[in-house]
């Protein structure tokens, strides 16, 4: 996934118009201004996980791993967002969110969009609803121009609803195009995996979706490890693995999602760096024979290494397949 | 409708304008340098769909990599292992076309966004404006080559009006030499032209100086068409046959004794014409051969005055022991003689104003011409030339210099086109058009170096020609050295593979890089054509002409060597006669000079008379042969009687 904060000054345009017919008395903000990038909704944590291959979690060479080694993935599926504040109401903001999401599929060594299902590119306004009153929704979709509009002033599971300070809102209107965007990447992933074709590189994780979480066809990895599901020994275990090594298989399985298998692989030597350095975390459907299911699969995201995902800056845990999505989203976003 | 294969792209940095665009295609899509296609507009201007027809002229292609060093990381610095990439990177190709014709022509707008498609026989038709001389009822395409792109076969014709005249005229032909490209393109073009020229717009014929090797020596003899050509052929409808009427003219050797042409074989030797000229032939053209710096004013006036007063006509003067009429070389050489001992008896130092010395350099120089053009001057007078004022439809004239000097060359290029020139003004050639086919325009009109007669020459056709139906049909290899007024003039470029050299100078700058590249690297039978018609120069594919090439004609029909002069004799009148034998030559010329004989075939050729073994004969002056007497019997001084015992 990735989070920008470019977006089309012909959507802006066309939103504000939209809005000025809603909300009279909107402010246009003028250059449109940028967000900073999502907010964490969860600090970094460390979290036990349970062991489903050996008694203690330990580093295992992946077996038969060469540069000859050929990747298994058959398609990529990666989502992007982009947020943009384009108005406020006395002080509160109103942005609009961009999403997209699309397979690329690889067909001699080449990859272009599924035939099946079309690219998805979504934009929508997200505002504070709770604290517009005087926004005129009766105008119905008519008159917005096809525009939806997204209420981010709702109350979380605990029934409390978000502050009226501005930066609140603008936190949880970004939230809130992050989950539509992940509610798109799912749509796709769910539509790969009734095919039942060839395996598919998911960027993040796939435990939100119950089907995709149970398929064989989907796989995810994950570079950013906000959460680490290790703790004290296992812990000094995965930022020691070496550069073809993986961790024991554990179990991944959040409160509100669904469980699935899960490895630490380093992709990449770390010496000198990070220890987070090309280390990815993958996760697969429960499986039999799970070592061997995550000794192929991690035999084929290291294939997926080259050709390098440069100029990224995540070269060192992204895939070529992965940076292709996000190339071809922002071309047609 | 054909599938799209690309789409129109414009940046801020890279901007369509209405000459020129850029778009995309697939990897694999057939489009390349030269290739010609149309976009289709996406928003209509006055209610019409606007449609822009563009040549590709340069390509690009790139990948999402940022640095060459990044490819080297991610292979770990092993060329080889970049095979096992589980997937390519992403790539482009983008190309740059520029426009051939926008439809509709006004208002002129940058080219708009929109799909790219291959040009179809149609569109190509359309872009290169060849719709407006395709007509029915006014069909003027002359087709010059095939256009051939990703299955699109479109025959590119060129307008006879523009190549011919009146709207403009000549052609000129660059490439580099043994790729058989400048005479080959010719022969193809001549075929195409003999068969495709508008019946109304008159009768058209040719002249070909064959300025080196054998290469235009055998246009009537069957060459090697290949199966491509043959579809070539067919596709422009020009027969895959020799041209059916040549007509072939080349002087003697030095010796006089055979022709010196490389078509001098027996075998072929039916339809080569000596090409030979007398006193006043040359004299008309004195200057071409005469040195400026040798020949002063002084020395012009006596020229001037020998060719006004003294050839062709009864010449009677107190210095002179005779009356001279002047015919020959030999007859002026006499005159000069009777001259200048006429001065010397009178001890003058001047006759008629000229001094005596200027008479003695005219009479060298004028003299010396015979010795230099050898084999073309006679002595005798004897004129065989072209066939001017009875030039056949459809007929191709070569003219065989390859052999000669460089002075000779010059002489019968000046003449004949002197000669067809005035011709064509009085529209008594025989044709209405004429093509001149001169290759190695380098040496005969170079862009620096004297203004020789020749080089004055090509220019005048070259600027004028196009009025009289003289038209210029000029090769060589490097276009940038010869005079830019010839080039200038030439309404059709032809460029075949060319010199890197030559691709550098500035006359090939308004070329794309990519399009230089191209022309470096044309395989034998592509060209480049500029046409007026053409806002952009276009590639076509021609065939190999349907005449056997020069090397193949030298194989099978060697080049006779200089033979004895009986023989030689013998083959040039068993042309006429063929129960001519050797022993019959022999018997006749026996008892005369090599002169004498060879004035007396030169006659006999010429004249081609119904019995040509009397003819010949009748060429000679009569010699009664010596006849030894019998030795008389010697009468006895007195009789033996009859009984006489010691008698016998």
């Amino acid at each position: 996934m990735l989070v920008t904060n470019a977006g089309p000054d012909a959507a802006s345009r066309a939103a504000l118009r939209v809005l000025t017919q809603l909300l009279p008395g909107v402010s246009a903000v003028e250059g449109a201004a940028w967000t900073d990038p999502v907010i964490p909704s969860e600090p970094p944590i460390l979290r036990a996980a349970q062991l489903v291959e050996g008694a203690t979690l330990r580093a295992i060479r992946v077996t038969n791993a060469s540069r000859e080694t050929d990747s298994g993935f058959g398609a990529f599926l990666d989502g992007t967002q982009s947020v943009r504040v384009i108005g406020h109401h006395f002080g509160l903001p109103i942005v609009i969110g961009t999403i997209s999401a699309a397979i690329r599929v690889r067909s001699n060594r080449r990859l272009t969009t599924w035939g099946h299902q079309p690219p998805r590119v979504q934009r929508r306004i997200y505002a504070p609803l709770r604290y517009l009153p005087q926004m005129d929704m009766s105008m119905g979709t008519a008159g917005n121009g096809d525009w939806q509009i997204v209420d981010t002033s709702t109350a979380d599971r605990d029934g409390n609803y978000p502050s009226q300070h501005p930066s609140a809102l603008l936190e949880s209107a970004t939230r809130a195009v992050d989950r539509d965007r992940e509610a798109l990447e799912d749509q796709l992933a769910e539509a790969w995996c009734a095919r039942g074709e060839a395996p598919l590189f998911v960027d993040g994780g796939i435990n939100r979706s119950a089907k995709v979480a149970a398929s064989s066809c989907a796989l995810g990895v994950i570079k950013s490890h906000r959460t680490l599901y290790v703790e004290g020994d296992a812990l000094r275990t995965v930022m020691g693995l070496k550069r073809g090594e993986r961790s024991s298989i554990f179990r991944v399985s959040p409160r509100s999602r669904n469980s699935v298998l899960s490895w630490y692989l380093r992709l990449r030597d770390a010496g000198g760096r990070d220890p987070l350095w090309g280390l990815v975390r993958i996760e697969s459907a429960e499986c039999d024979r799970a070592s061997e299911r995550a000794d192929e699969v991690s035999r084929w995201v290291m294939a997926e290494t080259t050709p390098l995902a440069l100029p990224d800056g995540r070269w060192d845990k992204m895939s070529y397949g992965i940076r292709d999505c996000e190339v071809f989203l922002r071309a047609i976003s | 409708m054909s599938e799209a294969l690309g789409r129109v792209v414009a940046t801020e940095r890279k901007p369509n304008t209405p000459h020129e665009f850029h778009f995309w295609t697939a990897i694999d899509s057939p489009v390349g340098i030269g290739t010609i296609v149309r976009v289709d507009g996406a928003q209509p201007i006055d209610g019409h769909i606007p449609h822009i027809y563009g040549i590709v002229v340069e390509g690009f292609s790139y990948t999402d990599l940022q640095s060459p060093l990044h490819d080297v990381l991610g292979h770990d610095g092993s060329p080889s292992s970049a095979g096992f990439a589980a997937t390519e990177r992403a790539e482009i190709r983008l190309y740059t076309a520029a426009v051939l014709r926008q439809i509709p022509e006004e208002p002129l707008q940058p080219v708009p966004m929109g799909q790219v498609f291959l040009a179809e026989e149609a569109d190509v038709q359309v872009a290169l404006r060849m719709d407006s001389y395709l007509r029915e009822g006014a069909h003027t395409g002359i087709p010059v080559g095939v256009y051939r792109a990703g299955g699109t076969d479109a025959v590119i014709y060129l307008d006879a009006d523009f190549l011919l005249g009146p709207e403009a005229a000549h052609l000129n032909i660059t490439g580099v030499s043994g790729l058989a490209t400048k005479t080959s393109a010719v022969e193809w073009l001549l075929s195409s032209l003999f068969t495709h020229f508008p019946a109304d717009k008159g009768s058209i014929a040719a002249v070909a100086f064959n300025v080196k090797g054998p290469d235009l020596c055998y246009l009537d003899q069957p060459g090697r068409v290949e199966e491509s050509d043959e579809k070539l052929y067919e596709k422009m409808a020009v027969p895959a046959h020799p041209f059916p009427n040549v007509e072939y003219f080349a002087p003697y050797t030095a010796k006089g004794h055979t022709l010196n042409t490389f078509r001098n074989n027996e075998a072929l030797l039916d339809k080569v014409t000596p090409l030979t000229w007398g006193l006043r032939e040359v004299l008309q053209f004195a200057e071409v051969l005469l040195n400026k710096d040798d020949v002063d004013a002084k020395a012009d006036a006596l020229i001037d005055f020998i060719k006004e007063n003294v050839v062709d006509k009864e010449f009677r003067d107190p210095v002179l022991s005779k009356m001279h009429r002047v015919q020959s070389f030999s007859d002026l050489d006499a005159w000069f003689r009777d001259v200048l001992q006429g001065m010397e008896k009178k001890d003058g130092e001047s006759w008629r104003t000229h001094h005596v010395a200027t008479i003695r350099k005219v009479r060298n120089r004028l003299s010396n011409i015979s010795t230099r053009c050898a084999g073309l001057v006679t002595d005798s007078g004897e004129v065989s030339d072209l066939p001017f004022g009875s030039f056949a439809d459809r007929t191709v004239y070569v003219v065989d210099v390859a052999n000669l000097e460089e002075d000779a060359q010059d002489l019968i290029f000046a003449r004949i086109v002197s000669k067809l020139r005035e011709h064509l003004e009085r529209r008594d050639l025989g044709v209405k058009h004429l093509v001149v086919f001169v290759d190695e325009l380098n040496k005969y009109a170079p862009g620096d170096g004297a203004d020789t007669y020749v080089k004055k020459m090509l220019l005048d056709i070259a600027e004028r020609g196009r009025y009289l139906g003289l038209v210029l049909f000029s090769a060589q290899q490097f276009r940038s050295q010869v005079h830019r007024r010839v080039v200038g003039n030439s309404g059709t470029a032809l460029f075949g593979r060319m010199d890197a050299d030559e691709l550098s100078t500035p006359g090939y700058a308004v070329l794309s890089p990519a399009t230089r590249t191209k022309l470096a690297t044309l395989e034998k039978g592509q060209l480049m054509i500029r046409h007026p018609h053409f806002t952009q120069p276009i590639f076509v594919r021609f065939p190999r002409p349907a005449v056997m090439q020069g090397r193949e004609g030298a194989e099978r029909y060697p080049q006779a060597a200089e033979i004895p002069l009986d023989a030689a004799v013998l083959r040039a009148l068993r042309q006429l006669d063929p129960s001519i034998t050797l022993q019959w030559v022999q018997e006749i010329t026996a008892l005369y000079n090599e002169d004498e004989v060879i004035r007396a075939r030169n006659a006999t050729v010429l004249g081609r008379p119904d019995n040509v073994k009397a003819y010949f004969q009748a060429q000679f002056r009569k010699i009664i042969p010596v006849q030894t007497p019998a030795r008389p019997m010697a009468a006895s001084i007195k009789s033996a009687p009859e009984n006489d015992p010691y008698g016998f």
